[in-house]
């Protein structure tokens, strides 16, 4: 009957006890191999952390820790050197600030956009365009800051910036003055509402308009002493750290699902109702590691900074002012690096190891916050 | 509210994202129109009879008879000049001394504006420098050094309020009623004639190795660095990445061990790139002492710790995006698991991990900050694949930032400039575009 | 309930009236669970199926018949929570043992799956996959084998003109089909079926079905199904289980026309599931 199995020697299904054993060991070895492999490709976070630490304990040994954080005092070369870091940091710090700034409402919006507004093919054509924005080099992002941005803000700055102010204000100003005198209206008897609204709506917008008017002058008048200055950099970064922001919120978004959007929509809601009353508190979490990581992909960024932040060692007057020349952490390694080569093992050598220690330990907290906030979300989606 | 006013706020709101999605565009297109703009010139451009004679001279390309009928016309058209400026040296002798006297200067800078448009004089002593052994290559350049000799400019700083202001006033004043004075004329008129130009595609720019730091030449040994340091950094990167990929999605289990070796990958992922240049200084050169000096190898090495992040990634979600029932099918036919990885998982994983690994390929070649300290030199020859162990090359993310900040002569050279910046753009674009294309292919595939 | 297992075999297969109590266990649980954490997947199962017949499975979903299926060539080895307690047994080996080779005991027992799951390699890389694992690398002595392979699985017509094509080319029908081949090609002893047409149409399983039919005899073959009709048209014994446990186990006809159990009465009369 069963000619197959007959004809054909069955193989044994117990193993003999060498046999089993080579085996075990062939498996252990082979799993030993990828597992070393594996452990040596992820531990290396520690030997960057250990060799970076090496090198940059010598210079606090050496100059301690109070004049490197507090004193605004950087002259590396100077007899005696100074090696007060506080305006490098703070020039890091106003950068940041300033792409923050600049990425973050654009690339919420634009998330939203992507995964609310959109239908599926028109974001099939716009994802490559956000990836296209993170795959260009950042010494290309750096070489269109220094040459074609910076003499722009020089040679037209006072233009440029009350434009720049125009675009931004000029539609939220108009979006809140019909809002305002909706709600103004609103309160208003019957009879009188719709004269209440089109006499507020006019003063209001008069108003704007001649804030917008004297804002515009005023910005018109300004000079820019150097086209590289924080401002540039900033808006570089801003650009640069997009596409992080959009895409990690945008799953942040859509990781809230349909069920959510639809109870919303069904009480009556308008999309931007829905979105900002329902979906994005239930995705905010993970909104805020998208700017996590954004922050640390502008803070982490040299070759724009070194190129186009005009690289002076002073806390711009008044702090604020994104107009004046700064120096980032990133900048000052890459920069000083050259001239501390020839006196390894000096202080000023070691400096610079401090600093990217520093920038390590921002960035590992950094990371392992957005790690915590991803996790915690993910757990209350049930997920 | 009035529904109106909610239906407007509504409108706005999309109107708020769709305006964010635009700026994105146009930021792409603003970064971009420049670069592919002003890059391709450096390809593309109208070459004066100065380039030809670069190009026969230092590079042997052309027929000596052709550039000589190139060169004759161009000669002749310039003799005028040469008889005027020596006319006007006649007239120079028969002067006093002291009318002679005002006229020293400007003719000295004339002379060197002359020089700067034509190249020396016949019969002048050949310049050390090949810069100054020929005039302007390129006409953009020309009608430039055509504008330094028609006027000489100066700075006002009459008004102290303001910022200084350029005065431009025509150099034949200086001359006035001198033989010198109908020069300016006639080579405004004659330009063409003396200078030649002629469309050329010049896609050599790709492969020569500059002369005289980049004042003349292409860009050979920086595409030949970068595509050293990027396909080193594969080398080591790809492995690493693809074994780490297959033991954390088929062999771990999850739990301690494999979060935490996860957490390492994202804090490896958040490494600002300048510290892994300081790292491979640190590590690579200063204690293990890989080669004397900074090289390839090292530059490489920092590289692919830097994408290791990324090809693991990548090659992990490939993996995992394969159907378990591939590897069901696998084993229930009698297949270890480690056949199975080899004959069934990899080959259907391979266009994912192809994918990422070809976008982590352009970050490898645009990353600057690593390799400033382990590799990156701003001037060198082209290496031999054996050089790369122990010697440094330059390439040209460190190239694009050395010669628009540190080189003497920043504005003569914007073309080689943008054409580096374009060279690199269009490979890393390439390169993510055929990534965008092929991945669109493999979802297509695992719908359809 | 042993006893109703070993009852005599219907008659439905002209000329093949036999005794189902000469027949040999090729398989046999004993108390046999199955857990996934501390879910009890499966409930100390006891039964046998016999050598050379069509034995089939139904119950409602989730009840555990892919797991008790898929214990069977240790399948479930993949789930990491996953533990089997008891004893099965094949040919008399307990295969839960510590010195079992697992990769032995796939090939003697092989497996169709729900769904068609042709490796995205050409045809006859497929079918040779399982004879290259067994070393077999001689062109001739590989032709041969899928060529009869395929001939057993009924669609050597079908492709012999397209061997080196990719699989992922033909249709659903034919992939299941290639699939019974590529497991046929191994030379098992047993196969296994988890609902093999569930995503075929009515053409295509009637040809699965017609297969099986052929294959009877020289395999032992265990099929899960949630078509009644397939599992009385196929089947010489059929299993009904229930959250876990089995119910019910006998010739087919028997469960069909005079269950004694309340709930395969139910199950079967779709009173349920
Ligand atoms: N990987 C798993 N982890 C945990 N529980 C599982 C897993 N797979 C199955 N189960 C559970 O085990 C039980 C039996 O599952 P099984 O797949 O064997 O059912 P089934 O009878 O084959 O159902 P169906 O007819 O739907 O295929 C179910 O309750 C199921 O929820
Ligand atoms: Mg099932």
């Amino acid at each position: 009957m069963l000619e197959n199995s007959s004809t054909i020697q069955k193989r044994s299904l117990v193993m003999s006890k060498s046999t089993s054993r080579w085996r075990q060991l062939w498996a252990a070895l082979g799993q030993g191999f990828l597992f070393s492999v594996t452990s040596l490709s992820t531990l290396t976070v520690f030997f960057i952390f250990y060799f970076i630490a090496k090198d940059a304990f010598p210079f606090f040994k050496l100059e301690g820790f109070k004049e490197f954080f507090t004193s605004t005092h950087w002259y590396p070369s100077g007899h005696p050197a100074e090696f007060g870091a506080m305006s490098i940091f703070f020039g890091t710090g106003l950068v940041t600030l300033g792409a923050v700034v600049v990425a973050v409402p654009l690339g919420v919006a634009a998330a939203v956009c992507l995964s609310d507004v959109l239908p599926f093919n028109v974001r099939q054509i716009v994802k490559p365009v956000i990836e296209i924005l993170a795959a260009i080099p950042s010494v290309a992002y750096g070489f269109f800051a220094l040459v074609v941005f910076a003499p722009l803000l020089q040679n037209n700055g006072g233009a440029v910036l009350s434009i720049g102010a125009w675009l931004i204000l000029a539609p939220i100003l108009a979006l809140l003055v019909v809002v305002l005198s909706d709600l103004i209206a609103d309160r208003c008897p019957d009879a009188a509402r719709k004269v209440v609204r089109w006499g507020c709506g006019l003063a209001l917008g008069a108003a704007a308009l001649t804030g917008m008017i004297l804002l515009g002058n005023h910005l018109r008048g300004i000079e820019i002493i150097s086209g590289a200055n924080a401002l540039n950099v900033s808006i570089i970064l801003g650009i640069m750290a997009l596409p992080t922001v959009v895409s990690v919120s945008e799953d942040a978004l859509q990781a809230c699902g349909r069920e959510l959007r639809e109870g919303s929509y069904a009480l009556g809601a308008t999309r931007a109702e829905t979105i900002v009353k329902t979906v994005l508190p239930a995705s905010v979490s993970g909104i805020l590691a998208a700017v996590i990581l954004g922050v640390m992909r502008a803070i982490g960024e040299t070759m724009v900074v070194w190129m186009a932040s005009g690289n002076a060692a002073r806390i711009p007057e008044p702090w604020f002012n994104m107009l004046q020349p700064v120096r980032t952490l990133t900048a000052t390694i890459a920069g000083d690096m050259g001239e501390a080569d020839h006196v390894t093992g000096s202080a000023r050598f070691h400096v610079l190891f401090a600093m990217a220690f520093c920038l390590l330990t921002f960035s590992f907290v950094m990371n392992l916050a957005s790690e915590a906030i991803v996790r915690r979300s993910r757990k209350k989606l049930g997920k | 509210m009035r529904l109106e006013t909610r239906k407007l706020l509504d409108r706005a709101f999309s109107g708020t994202g769709v305006i964010a999605i635009g700026v994105m565009a146009l930021a792409l297109v603003v970064i971009l129109a420049p670069i592919i703009g002003k890059g391709t010139g450096a390809f593309v451009f109208r070459s004066t009879i100065e380039h030809r004679k670069v190009m026969f001279d230092q590079w042997g390309r052309g027929t000596p008879e052709r550039v000589e009928a190139d060169k004759a016309p161009a000669a002749a058209a310039r003799q005028p000049v040469y008889d005027m400026l020596a006319a006007f040296a006649a007239e120079l002798d028969e002067m006093p001394r002291a009318d002679r006297r005002p006229y020293k200067t400007p003719v000295r800078d004339l002379e060197k504006a002359l020089e700067e448009l034509f190249g020396p004089a016949p019969g002048q002593r050949t310049p050390v420098l090949i810069r100054q052994q020929y005039g302007a290559t390129r006409w953009d350049r020309t009608k430039i050094k055509l504008g330094e000799l028609l006027f000489t400019e100066q700075w006002d700083y009459s008004n102290p309020d303001a910022l200084g202001v350029l005065v431009k006033t025509p150099r034949s004043e200086q001359f006035k009623e001198t033989s010198l004075e109908p020069l300016f004329d006639y080579v405004d008129e004659n330009i063409e004639a003396i200078m030649r130009p002629r469309l050329t595609f010049y896609w050599q720019f790709l492969f020569d190795t500059s002369k005289d730091s980049h004042i003349f030449g292409g860009i050979g040994p920086e595409v030949l660095g970068t595509l050293y340091l990027t396909l080193g950094a594969m080398i080591f990167a790809i492995p690493m990445g693809v074994i780490a990929a297959i033991y954390l999605c088929e062999y771990a289990r999850e739990g301690r061990v494999v979060s935490f070796l996860r957490i390492c990958i994202s804090t490896l992922a958040g490494v600002p790139s300048i510290v892994f240049g300081l790292f491979g200084l640190a590590f690579f050169l200063n204690t293990i002492h890989i080669s004397d000096s900074k090289s390839v190898l090292a530059g490489s090495l920092t590289l692919s710790l830097l994408i290791l992040p990324t090809v693991i990634r990548a090659s992990e979600e490939a993996i995992l995006a394969v159907p378990k029932a591939y590897k069901e099918a696998a084993l229930s036919l009698g297949a270890g698991r480690w056949h199975t990885v080899l004959t069934v998982i990899l080959p259907a994983a391979l266009p994912g991990i192809l994918t990422g690994v070809v976008i982590s390929m352009g970050r490898a070649a645009g990353e600057t900050a690593p390799i400033i300290f382990t590799a990156a030199v701003s001037v060198g020859r082209p290496l031999l694949p054996m050089q790369t162990l122990s010697q440094p090359t330059p390439a040209l993310p460190w190239n694009i930032y050395n010669l628009c900040t540190e080189h003497e002569a920043v504005d003569e050279i914007r073309h080689v400039q943008y054409g580096m910046v374009f060279t690199l753009v269009a490979l890393v674009l390439l390169l993510n575009v055929f990534a965008i294309v092929m991945r669109a292919r493999i979802s297509k595939k695992l719908r359809g | 309930m042993n006893a109703e297992i070993k009852m005599k075999q219907a008659t439905r297969f002209a000329g093949q009236k036999e005794n189902v109590l000469s027949r040999r266990a090729h398989v046999k649980a004993e108390d046999f669970s199955v857990f996934y954490g501390n879910f009890e997947a499966v409930k100390q199962v006891r039964c046998e199926f016999a050598e050379g017949l069509v034995t089939s499975m139904i119950g409602p979903s989730g009840c555990g018949k892919s797991t008790l299926l898929r214990a069977i060539n240790r399948m479930n080895d993949l789930i990491p929570s996953c533990r089997a307690g008891g004893t099965m047994t094949f040919d008399g080996e307990d295969i839960y043992r510590k010195d079992i080779d697992v990769v032995s005991l796939r090939m003697r027992v092989g497996m169709v799956f729900q769904k068609p799951n042709v490796f995205p390699k050409s045809i006859y890389d497929n079918i040779a996959y399982g004879p290259r694992l067994q070393g077999i690398s001689n062109r001739n002595q590989l032709d041969g084998i899928v060529e009869s392979s395929l001939k057993q699985a009924a669609i050597w017509d079908e492709v012999k003109d397209r061997l080196n094509t990719n699989a992922l080319g033909m249709s659903g029908g034919q992939q299941q089909r290639l699939c019974l081949a590529r497991a046929l090609a191994v030379k098992p002893e047993i196969l296994l079926m988890d609902e093999p047409t569930s995503a075929l149409d009515p053409k295509a399983t009637a040809k699965i079905e017609d297969l099986i039919g052929q294959l009877r005899g020289q395999y032992t073959i265990i099929i899960v199904t949630h078509n009644m009709q397939q599992a009385a048209r196929v089947s010489d014994l059929t299993a009904f289980m229930y959250e876990g446990t089995l119910v019910e186990f006998g010739e087919t006809r028997q469960i069909f026309t005079r269950p004694q159990q309340k709930q395969t009465e139910d199950y079967i009369t779709g009173r349920f599931g």
